[in-house]
């Protein structure tokens, strides 16, 4: 990049270029999109991302981002904790919550299986969930990773190292198109999926 | 099965093809590297889902599109099947990412719906005898179960989607295998792989076993007219897992037993795909220090055996004994038997394709092969001299000359 620009700039663009999805041209029309701005745009951003890194953290119970901790649903007596719904990231929280049909508890995973992409089961959060299987009053455990083969082939580890357990484990039913996202499903998808949840 | 019409876009040294075909032989001449073999190379292309004469995808965008900036190729065909129109279109474009690295995006078409690579299976079906075909005998075994592949992808979609998975899941545990070895990684999570490579690596050989009881079967009856009875030929199955051999008995190099297991009906799938898992087992450790897996599919071969009723029961492996004209007839016969086993499995005669086969063949075999051109409902032959067919042949062909990546009425 030119030595014209300043390093403040130049800075922002490569930062902004790490993101998922954003390559350097999208980053440098940001970057000058907010420097042309008239409004407080770039210090509300600035503020915005602050407070998502300093005030954000991991659920210590269910891995789910939070600023509380425990977060909103581990907190709340009037769910079901004996119900463990486990499911890939976040967002897939998110799109189970809005569907406004579950009202068990989540243990989130930040991932999947994917050996040839350098993930392996010690860089998810299965051992806090054997543990927490262990130690709680756990009734079920639902997996809940995508219909895709990595989905499937980590809901067979999680099988594994759970069934010696003395617990009811369960599937997502097949409502959900293979190869599909349970992130983008439908509330009514989503409802059926859970239905359906077969014993495995 | 005919295919109609063929488009080709910036395909190996083609700019541009638009060629009407008729349903009767081709006869394409022409210098060599004018384009004769990359116009087969590209209708099997459509039939198998990639190419027998690239070792990547990539070799197949003409260069010139490369250095003006125009990474993109394209084949597209029409062909009737059953009385049926289908249109098959495969797309090949390079992407540069931020990094600098490059990316082959493929997109596979079928009557204009994108599909996956599976997809194909039963769609286009063709022989392809080009000079390379020998290796298929003299050469390396991945060259053998490539052969298998290509032939079996094109009529089955199963199992072209067992392929699929299975190379996915083989790739998963081979990084687990050295996650465990370099990083201490808990060797629990090889299971979820191995059970896939199990239930898909017993399709595969199941799949590959009675293709292979077919193709030998038929190749038989070929080869002895090849030879005017003078030679018997046997291609003999070796999969790397045999669950009918004892625990003991059972071979790293596939050892062949009297009863395979693939065609045992007394073992059922179930049981097949269970021990086939406990064998993958068994091998943990010594795989986790090579950091491979070292049993399956991918470790299939296949033997070309020959034998002489008039010198007694001496069998000869071809691959390793026979004469390179031995090796040149036994690889013709094998290609004409997968002509008639595709015939039998999909009620249709597969497009036959020969790149300059002819040349290197006696009266007998030449006889013997056009015979089996007017066979099929539709062939492309390549020469460099058309002089080489008989003029009765010639005059039935529609002949064609191929020169500069250009192709007209000869
Ligand atoms: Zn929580």
């Amino acid at each position: 990049m030119s030595s014209s620009i300043p390093p403040s700039v130049t800075t922002l663009i490569e930062e902004l270029s790490e993101l998922p999805g954003i390559g350097r041209k999208t980053a440098a029309r940001l970057t000058y999109f907010l420097l042309r701005g008239r409004s407080d745009l770039a210090l509300r951003l600035a503020q915005a991302l602050q407070d998502l890194s300093e005030r954000t953290r991991f659920c210590s119970i269910c891995y789910n981002i939070t600023e509380a901790d425990p977060c909103p649903v581990c907190a709340d007596q009037a769910r079901d904790h004996a119900t463990i719904c486990v499911v890939e990231g976040p967002l897939d929280v998110l799109a189970i919550e809005q569907a406004d049909v579950y009202r068990g508890v989540y243990h989130v995973l930040h991932g999947v299986l994917a050996p040839s992409q350098g993930i392996f089961a010690e860089d998810l959060r299965i051992s806090e969930l054997t543990a927490r299987a262990r130690e709680g009053e756990v009734e079920e455990i639902i997996l809940a990773t995508n219909p895709t083969s990595e989905g499937d082939w980590t809901a067979s580890y999680l099988l594994s190292r759970l069934e010696s357990l003395n617990m009811r484990i369960t599937r997502l039913g097949r409502g959900l198109p293979m190869g599909g996202d349970l992130e983008y499903a439908d509330a009514v998808t989503l409802t059926r999926a859970l239905e359906r949840r077969e014993q495995v | 099965m005919l295919i109609r019409y063929l488009s080709l876009t910036n395909f190996r040294n083609y700019a541009r093809l638009e060629l009407t075909l008729p349903d009767r032989p081709v006869l394409l001449y022409g210098g060599n590297a004018q384009g004769k073999t990359s116009l087969l190379e590209a209708i099997f292309l459509l039939a198998a889902g990639s190419s027998p004469l690239a070792s990547s995808d990539r070799e197949l965008i003409r260069w010139q599109a490369e250095a003006d900036g125009l990474p993109y190729a394209r084949v597209w065909a029409e062909l009737e099947r059953d009385g049926r129109r289908m249109e098959l279109d495969i797309a090949l474009e390079k992407h540069t990412l931020s990094n600098g690295h490059t990316r082959l995006q493929k997109t596979i078409r079928v009557n204009r719906a994108q599909r996956r690579q599976s997809d194909l299976s039963g769609k286009l079906n063709v022989v392809l005898f080009t000079p390379q075909s020998v290796d298929l005998v003299s050469g390396a075994p991945a060259g053998r179960r490539r052969y298998m592949d290509d032939a079996l992808c094109q009529v089955h979609a199963a199992y072209s989607e067992a392929l699929e998975r299975y190379a996915k899941a083989l790739r998963q545990r081979n990084a687990v295998l050295r996650h465990v070895r370099d990083e201490g990684g808990n060797p629990a999570q090889l299971a979820p792989f191995e059970g896939t490579l199990a239930h898909n690596g017993v399709i595969i050989a199941r799949q590959r076993h009675s293709f292979l009881d077919a193709l030998s079967r038929h190749a038989r009856a070929v080869h002895e007219k090849l030879t005017g009875n003078d030679e018997w030929l046997r291609l003999d199955y070796l999969p790397s897992f045999d669950a009918a051999a004892p625990p003991a008995s059972r071979n790293e190099m596939g050892i062949r037993l009297d009863e395979e297991w693939t065609s045992r009906s007394d073992v059922g799938l179930e049981d097949l795909v269970e021990a086939y898992r406990q064998a993958l087992v068994a091998r943990r450790p010594r795989e986790i220090a090579r950091g491979m897996t070292t049993l399956g599919p991918h470790r299939d071969e296949i033997h070309f055996i020959a034998s002489s009723p008039t010198l007694g029961t001496h069998e000869v492996d071809l691959g390793t004994y026979g004469s390179r004209g031995q090796q040149r007839t036994a690889v013709l016969s094998v290609k004409l038997a997968e002509l008639q086993w595709m015939r039998e499995e999909t009620n249709e005669t597969p497009v036959l394709l020969l790149d300059e086969v002819l040349a290197e063949l006696d009266r007998r075999r030449r006889a013997y092969l056009q015979e089996q051109v007017n066979s099929v409902e539709q062939a492309i032959l390549t020469a460099t001299d058309p002089e080489m067919f008989n003029a009765g042949f010639v005059e039935r062909a529609t002949t064609l000359e191929v020169k500069g990546g250009i192709v007209q009425s000869g």
